[in-house]
């Protein structure tokens, strides 16, 4: 049911914590299965020093927050924000068709630190 | 020959004693109520075994409490077995509830209830197999389905395929000859659900399937408009899900057979209610009297208010603490948040083991109600759209 990204991700979530010096939050949830994943961000001048998460849900959505966490955390901003889509489809691995909308959480994530650093320049 | 070694037995031929319990729910229900409940605890102690030696996070809280893994030997000893607070499957944590590798887990069902957090359960292959016999074993004993046609007033599983409710219920429809699901994008016609049943008559039984508070919708529907339906000789009600609505309203089970009766023929003992709980494999169904009898190879503990390491006697109001030995995947010894009590004395309908009746939600439980309830929510906000009349 779960390909290798999924269960290294959700068995070790190295990133799953709150964050104490966090000045950018976001947070995606599915409102037809209520899975939710908020991901703190600390970002200094164009860096992204630090990213933590939290979610709640089925496995696939836990290790998402993951997965995105271990991408941009400890990266410059403009190259997060410059990650191509086909990179970001890439991340989570082959899907079962019920663990499909954890890829559309993971893209909504990318558009909302968009979102979030255009609104702050 | 002694229920552990009835157990050792079975694994030496090769059979899984628990699949041996879970496919002979009649005959554990006629067995003496003494050696039920050596079986039982046989089963669960094993359960027990299993988890604590593959859940680190279940070993610690036992370790915690002092509990070993020998500690639990007998009946007796279930009370002292350590319990996951409920709360803990919707927790950001939950993943440490696993006492199987992610790799071996093959579902995954959710309950969406009030708080908008997803209590999420996760099932092994090993669980699964068993479980299904399990349930359809409930089913077959107190619903005697095995024909007939499927009113499901509830959406379908291909709107809704992880929820719990719907899952349980569709598993109906597999010893039915024809279904429908009239719930579509949480909208709930009366004329449509009343237009089906009238096209079945007199070529399927008929049973009407789903949460109260929607087959309560029909009611009210046939009862506004004056209507009348005679359902079927062996029609059965089905309903699972709970009675609160999302108003804070209880709807009356007696109220509800009455409507059964007046406006679809049906008596009150073909009214039969589930109880259920996504995170355990235990059920509880209507036997012929209204009374439901819990899965007589798990153990329901109903626990004082006040002081939950204790249980409450037969007949008292207290917080059910319930033992399942199907869960591997995951511990089945889960303290709910509901409200409940066992029911003293013998059954009328002649069987061992426990039976209950459910009383509320707890009201230090951050859920008002399960995934029915905010269903209802959802339907009512669209209901002067789907239907002036029913609410």
């Amino acid at each position: 049911m779960f390909n290798e990204i999924i269960v290294k991700n959700f068995t070790e979530p190295t990133f799953a914590s709150e964050l104490d010096e966090a000045n950018t939050s976001i947070e995606i949830g599915n409102p037809v299965c209520g899975d939710r994943i908020r991901v703190q961000l600390s970002i200094e001048e164009g860096y992204i020093k630090s990213a933590r998460y939290q979610a709640w849900g089925c496995a696939t959505s836990l290790a998402t927050g993951n997965v995105f966490c271990g991408c941009v955390n400890n990266k410059p901003l403009g190259e997060v924000l410059g990650t191509p889509t086909q990179d970001i489809e890439a991340l989570l691995g082959e899907l079962e068709p019920a663990q499909h909308h954890c890829l559309d959480m993971l893209k909504a994530m990318f558009e909302k630190l968009r979102q979030a650093h255009a609104l702050q320049h | 020959m002694s229920k552990q070694n009835f157990v050792d037995t079975l694994r030496q031929l090769g059979i899984n004693p628990m699949a041996a319990a879970a496919a002979s729910v009649s005959e554990l229900f006629r067995m003496p109520e003494d050696q039920l409940k050596e079986v039982k605890a046989t089963l669960i102690i094993d359960a027990f075994k299993h988890h604590y030696d593959n859940n680190p996070y279940y070993r610690k809280a036992c370790q915690s409490k002092g509990i070993g893994r020998d500690q639990i030997q007998g009946f007796d000893d279930l009370i002292k077995i350590p319990l996951i607070p409920i709360a803990k499957f919707k927790s950001a944590s939950s993943h440490e509830l696993l006492s199987k590798p992610l790799l071996e887990i093959e579902h995954e069902m959710r309950s969406t209830g009030t708080s908008g957090l997803p209590s999420i359960s996760r099932r092994c292959s090993a669980t699964i197999d068993v479980a299904v016999t399990a349930i359809y074993a409930m089913y077959r004993e107190f619903l005697g389905i095995s024909k007939g046609a499927g009113l499901y007033i509830c959406p379908s599983t291909e709107e809704i395929p992880e929820m719990g409710m719907i899952k349980a219920l569709n598993m109906l429809a597999g010893l039915l000859d024809t279904h429908r699901f009239m719930v579509k994008e949480e909208r709930f016609v009366p004329e449509e659900a009343i237009a089906q049943l009238k096209g079945w008559e007199n070529q399927f039984t008929r049973h009407i399937i789903g949460p109260p508070f929607l087959i309560y919708r029909m009611l009210q529907f046939l009862k506004q408009t004056g209507q009348t339906i005679k359902l079927d000789r062996g029609s059965r009600v089905v309903t699972l899900g709970g009675w609160k609505r999302f108003t804070g309203q209880m709807i009356s089970r007696r109220e509800f057979n009455l409507l059964c009766e007046q406006y679809l023929g049906l008596e009150p003992t073909g009214v039969r209610d589930i109880y259920a709980l996504v995170e355990s494999n235990a059920v509880a169904i209507d036997d012929e009297h209204q009374t439901k009898h819990v899965s007589p190879y798990v153990h329901f503990s109903v626990r004082d208010m006040n002081d939950l390491s204790k249980e409450v006697p037969d007949g008292e109001k207290g917080v059910l603490a319930i033992l399942d030995p199907l869960a591997l995947a995951t511990p089945g010894m889960i303290l709910t948040e509901d409200i409940v009590a066992l029911v003293p004395g013998k059954s009328e309908s002649g069987r061992s083991g426990q039976r209950m009746e459910y009383i509320m939600r707890a009201p230090s439980s951050l859920e008002f109600g399960c995934c029915a309830v905010n269903l209802e929510k959802k339907m009512d906000q669209d209901a002067d759209v789907a239907c002036p009349v029913a609410n």
